[in-house]
């Protein structure tokens, strides 16, 4: 089959509220500038597929509306995933290795800023015996972190350091949105404080993917997908260990990411907690750069931040920053899904 | 007045849900103050139950009693309790592993504090005072130094007089919306009875009611055009249906209307004739209401129907 690759990726400046914007607003320029990228039109992409959620902005059908900035009429080939968009990726590459097109347009976007997100994320929850309880999801997190620190694993001034890493780390990068000295804060939920926590913003994100020589045209060194897999945990949180993440390990055996040491890993942790998980079951040592950007702790525009890591972890192979990467998707509570992709430079087996 | 308009918005759902046998006699079981677990093939007992294996994906139905009484497993201090939580004064969320069970539970803990709550403290279930078959049958737990329950779960038919079949979830949201740019100045219009629609700067196609972007094109439109106030039908509905709220007398007729200069028909209901003399064509106006801020409904204007090609493309 088919080598596929990501060949361009934008993004949107992530802010706590876009009030002029409609997601359509949000979306659009970051289409228009990936595309401009690669010098395709609208009409001449394969396949586009895009991920996000109604229920953030309360907005039905939101996702139809934000199709008009592609220029989807007369009718493309398109889907949508109700899902981050790095799901919405794995549909476009599953379209292009099996040969149904030869490039494809992948974009996610998120609006919080109109509701509650807190309470909104609740909505995705086991709807018998977890959602009327309105557990929140720094609630889940929180519970998922104090796991960790009884088992000895981390403790809260570790967890301090990677919240303060990340935004450090985010300084260097212009589309966060919460960057530099953050102050720990106050305990939001026990033992998870505000500095653990991504900020809440709206945002959006596409990439290009293209096949073979289609992907070496348009792209100087384009980031080739190696592997790429997603797994799920069992749905209830007390029946899973919370403080490993079996399916991120099996996600990622399966990408191939095991087979050869990465140098650049981007992780969607949106707690500083669940970077201890991840860190564990994707085995990355010190060696590893994680989050170069600052990751979902400097901007998590909800939907579109798994799509973002592996924008930002092609973009760094595309400007010969990294040779091999490894970018990772969650979706869900306490990493309750998982997406590992295997991105490469070519001169890394040349 | 802001360039951008927001307005408070409510989205409710009252869900309501079949349930399994599974779930049918747990929810049932915390109406009767029983908590009931499953026996997996590997033979764990899962509490809460589920209906098939989370390993083996097999059916599951061997149901089992457990105690009331357990161990936290993990927990976390939540200072600031939300709207619908469990408790309205600060509290602990707790994973509790009841007595006999395998798996752990997710609810709220009642403690007075962060000090107060550790991993590994007894626990026991309050039961609500009013108990329908729900997860808020339990209406948290609270701490508990007495004997522990058996370890090894009783067996248990699951059975009981007048099982729970479905629940009741309602579920509330609140959103500020904000319609951004385009649906801002449309709305805006509206207010001085002018209905403005946008043109594609590529294509010159005008758009009623404005989205921000043309959906042949995939650009912005930004030029604002005033259309109508006339227009012409060109297609329609009769509604035999009354609907709720709504004090409208059927039948009557819902249509699209290209009003004049716009390139996409919008809907509206058409009265001021009898229902069944709405023809395609028909050339309508609007009519307002004193205070709403959109048309009520046209009327025909009087003048000769519309040429079908003037409008064909609209259809």
């Amino acid at each position: 089959m088919r080598d596929v690759a990501i060949v361009a990726f934008a993004q949107s400046a992530h802010r706590r509220r876009t009030d002029e914007l409609s997601e359509l607003d949000l979306v659009m320029p970051v289409l228009h500038e990936v595309l401009g990228a690669t010098g395709l039109r609208a009409n001449a992409i394969g396949f586009t597929c895009s991920g996000s959620a109604d229920y953030l902005a309360g907005r039905a059908f939101s996702f139809t509306m934000a199709l008009d900035g592609v220029g989807a009429h007369p009718p493309i080939s398109e889907s949508h995933v109700e899902m981050d968009g790095a799901w919405a990726l794995y549909e476009a590459w599953v379209k292009i290795r099996t040969g149904e097109a030869d490039t494809a347009l992948v974009y996610a976007y998120g609006k919080s800023s109109p509701g509650r997100v807190r309470d909104v994320l609740t909505r995705q929850l086991d709807p018998y015996y977890l959602a009327p309880l309105w557990p929140d999801s720094v609630a889940l997190a929180a519970l998922q972190a104090q796991a960790l620190i009884d088992s000895g694993e981390t403790d809260e001034g570790t967890l301090a350091e990677i919240g303060a890493r990340s935004r450090t780390a985010a300084v260097d990068n212009p589309y966060a949105q919460l960057t530099g000295d953050v102050p720990a804060g106050d305990h939001l939920v026990h033992p998870l404080r505000t500095g653990d926590c991504p900020p809440i913003g709206d945002g959006a994100a596409a990439v290009v993917l293209a096949a073979g020589d289609t992907a070496r045209a348009l792209c100087e060194r384009p980031a080739w997908i190696r592997g790429i897999d997603h797994r799920i945990e069992a749905h209830s949180l007390g029946v899973r260990d919370l403080t490993d993440s079996p399916s991120a390990r099996l996600a990622a055996e399966h990408a191939g990411a095991f087979e050869r040491p990465v140098d650049t890993a981007e992780l969607h942790a949106p707690f500083t907690s669940q970077e201890v998980v991840l860190r564990k079951a994707l085995g990355l040592g010190d060696e590893v750069r994680v989050n170069p950007s600052g990751g979902a702790l400097a901007a998590n525009p909800i939907m579109a931040a798994g799509l973002i890591r592996l924008g930002e972890a092609a973009a760094r192979i595309h400007r010969g920053e990294s040779d091999r990467a490894l970018a990772h998707a969650t979706s869900g509570p306490c990493l309750q899904q998982n997406l590992v992709a295997v991105l490469e430079g070519e001169s890394a087996h040349e | 007045m802001p360039d951008v308009l927001s307005a408070p918005l409510v989205v409710e759902f009252p869900f309501t849900r079949s349930l399994g046998p599974v779930q049918s006699a747990f929810l049932t079981g915390l109406r009767e103050r029983t908590v009931l677990g499953v026996r997996t093939d590997a033979g764990t007992v899962l509490v809460p139950p589920v209906e098939y294996d989370p390993v083996t994906a097999g059916e599951l139905r061997d149901l089992v009693e457990v105690a009331p009484t357990g161990t936290v497993t993990t927990w976390a201090w939540n200072p600031t309790p939300r709207r619908d939580q469990p408790l309205d004064t600060p509290f602990a969320w707790v994973l509790v592993r009841l007595d006999g069970a395998g798996t752990a539970l997710l609810h709220a803990l009642d403690a007075p504090g962060p000090d107060a709550v550790r991993t590994g403290m007894r626990v026991r279930i309050r039961w609500a005072a009013t108990r329908t078959g729900a997860i808020t049958d339990i209406a948290c737990f609270e701490p508990y130094d007495g004997e522990p329950g058996p370890t090894e779960p009783a067996p248990c038919t699951g059975e009981f007089a007048d099982p729970v079949t479905g629940i009741a979830a309602p579920a509330r949201l609140d959103y500020v919306h904000t319609p951004g740019r385009a649906q801002s100045a449309y709305i805006k219009a509206l207010e001085e009875r002018r209905t403005v629609g946008e043109r594609c700067p590529a294509c010159r196609k005008v758009y009623v009611p404005p989205r921000g972007a043309c959906p042949t094109c995939g650009v912005a439109t930004a030029e604002q055009v005033e259309v109508g106030p006339r227009g012409t039908v060109t297609t329609f509905c009769v509604v035999n249906i009354k609907a709720k709220n709504l004090d409208i007398e059927v039948p009557y007729v819902y249509a699209h209307i290209a009003l004049d200069g716009a390139d996409l028909a919008l809907h509206g209901r058409i009265a001021g004739l009898p229902y069944d003399q709405v023809r395609m064509g028909l050339r309508v106006e609007p009519v307002w209401t004193e205070g709403a801020r959109h048309v009520d409904h046209y009327r025909p204007t009087g003048e000769p129907d519309a040429d079908y090609d003037t409008y064909k493309e609209l259809v």
